[in-house]
């Protein structure tokens, strides 16, 4: 039988990182060079036939970058499982403002157990940048760690790279966490997808049974 | 950047925390007068926990421009300017009632994310120019409706969420408004050109002279004088042309006040 899960996936960072541009070539495999500002949020859905068993349905929450500032984030942020926060590689103060954003983060949201949820570092832009992060790599790896990261990728909405990678490894973790819940809680109240199938056949066992006795 | 800049009338704000203060309190406003024209509409709105602001920012923020189709956005821009803020609601009215006003619509969206979807993907018949600006003609929602809410929903956000940030001054409900508060001074009035033309030597005037009378006799006949005359105008005898600077000066009054307005709107607060 098939598991489907629902999972709301936020996408946050600065002014024109980029969050747009990854959210389209992930989802409808354009880029396009026009910039034009996200005003509050916008919505795309992701399809993923995880494996023969799972379809991961990603609501991927685009969040204007100037959103930062204020209180509207809790409302955007509100259930979220997990989420992509992008920095530009060719300008320092977006990455300089990926702590606020993380923070802000962490402040407004967390999962059922209280943990911040999962997130992963998008180091965008990287066809622009001469030699790339390489020799950043300790450094970030640390960064992340310190920070509580998942996961750092290096990207390019334009050449489509590491996209779809950065957003598997996000979907990982918060699959494992899903897992992690539900062998934690009592098996008698697991609501699995395609519960209803399920109570149908226990009512109808329940039924043949009855009629035997 | 935005339209919306010129629109500081409305929303008045100093910071981009207190521009999202005004359009969260709009989006209050908004969905509170929801309940009176589509009482479904608000019923599954709130069921389904979908703040406001998930809907209308772009709508408000951008006066619609990134919604309607352009004809529309025309007529409805027209009527704001002139009718004020009160079409910008009544518009979003419009919207909501028309996607989300009955049950049968409402079976296809059961969800959060299902309706904000649709509320992204408005049908095109309903803002189709004619159709839209007849509704929102008709729809019974008045200023005094706007002003009523707007004091009930700033009561409420002070008892839940505390003091506001900006303290907006009182809106302006349309052009007649804003000319009845603020009448144009004469410092108002007079102009700032940033491209000066030299007046071109005398010389060639005093070759004109003999023409001169012959224009001026002329004068009632001809066509209304170029308001925005060249130095070589032949119409405009160049010693007569520091009175006739000085009736221009009134004449473009209209002109110069948009002018101000774009300028003073370059501040882009919402980005």
């Amino acid at each position: 039988m098939q598991k489907e899960h629902l999972f709301k996936v936020l996408v946050i960072g600065d002014l024109g990182v980029g969050k747009t541009s990854i959210i389209k070539r992930y989802v409808h495999q354009i880029f396009s060079q026009h910039y034009r500002a996200t005003i509050g949020v916008d919505f795309a859905l992701k399809v993923l036939h995880w494996d023969s068993q799972t379809v991961v349905r990603l609501q991927l929450w685009d969040i204007a970058g100037q959103e930062r500032y204020g209180n509207m984030t809790r409302v955007y942020y509100r259930e979220a499982v997990g989420a992509l926060i992008v920095f530009d590689v060719t300008r320092a103060s977006t990455f300089d403002a990926v702590l606020k954003w993380k923070d802000d983060l962490d402040l407004k949201v967390t999962l059922s157990n209280g943990k911040p949820v999962p997130a992963v570092l998008l180091a965008n832009k990287s066809d622009q940048s001469r030699e790339g992060l390489r020799s950043q790599i300790p450094k970030l790896d640390t960064f992340c760690k310190e920070n509580g990261f998942v996961g750092w990728f290096e990207t390019s909405a334009k050449d489509n790279t590491n996209i779809e990678a950065a957003a598997k490894c996000l979907v990982e973790h918060i699959l494992a966490y899903e897992e992690n819940i539900t062998n934690n809680t009592d098996p008698d109240v697991v609501a699995l997808p395609g519960y209803n199938n399920n109570t149908k056949e226990r009512v109808r066992t329940r039924c043949v049974t009855c009629s035997k006795f | 950047m935005y339209p919306l800049r010129y629109m500081s009338s409305f929303f008045v704000s100093s910071s981009s925390v207190s521009s999202q203060e005004a359009i969260q309190l709009d989006g209050e406003i908004l969905f509170a007068l929801l309940k009176r024209v589509s009482p479904v509409a608000h019923r599954h709105l709130k069921k389904h926990k979908i703040d406001p602001i998930l809907y209308m920012t772009e709508w408000f923020m951008c006066a619609f421009s990134r919604t309607l189709p352009w004809a529309s956005v025309l007529r409805v821009w027209d009527m704001f300017f002139c009718e004020g803020v009160k079409i910008i609601f009544r518009v979003g009215l419009v919207l909501l009632k028309c996607m989300l006003g009955s049950q049968e619509k409402l079976k296809v969206c059961q969800g959060q994310y299902e309706t904000m979807e649709l509320l992204r993907s408005i049908e095109p018949r309903y803002m189709q120019e004619a159709f839209l600006v007849q509704e929102i003609i008709e729809l019974a929602i008045s200023e005094r409706d706007i002003e009523k809410e707007h004091l009930s929903q700033l009561r409420r956000w002070k008892e839940t969420r505390g003091e506001l940030n900006c303290k907006s001054p009182p809106r302006m409900h349309g052009a007649k408004a804003i000319m009845a508060a603020e009448p144009p001074s004469r410092q108002d009035l007079k102009q700032h050109p940033t491209i000066i033309v030299e007046v071109p030597p005398t010389t060639e005037s005093k070759g004109k002279k003999p023409k001169k009378t012959k224009t001026e006799k002329k004068k009632d006949t001809s066509p209304p004088l170029n308001p925005y005359p060249l130095p070589n105008d032949p119409t405009l005898p160049s010693d007569n042309l520091s009175p006739s600077e000085s009736e221009h000066l009134q004449k473009d009054t209209p002109l110069q006040g948009s002018n101000q307005s774009l300028s003073s709107a370059e501040q882009d607060t919402y980005l």
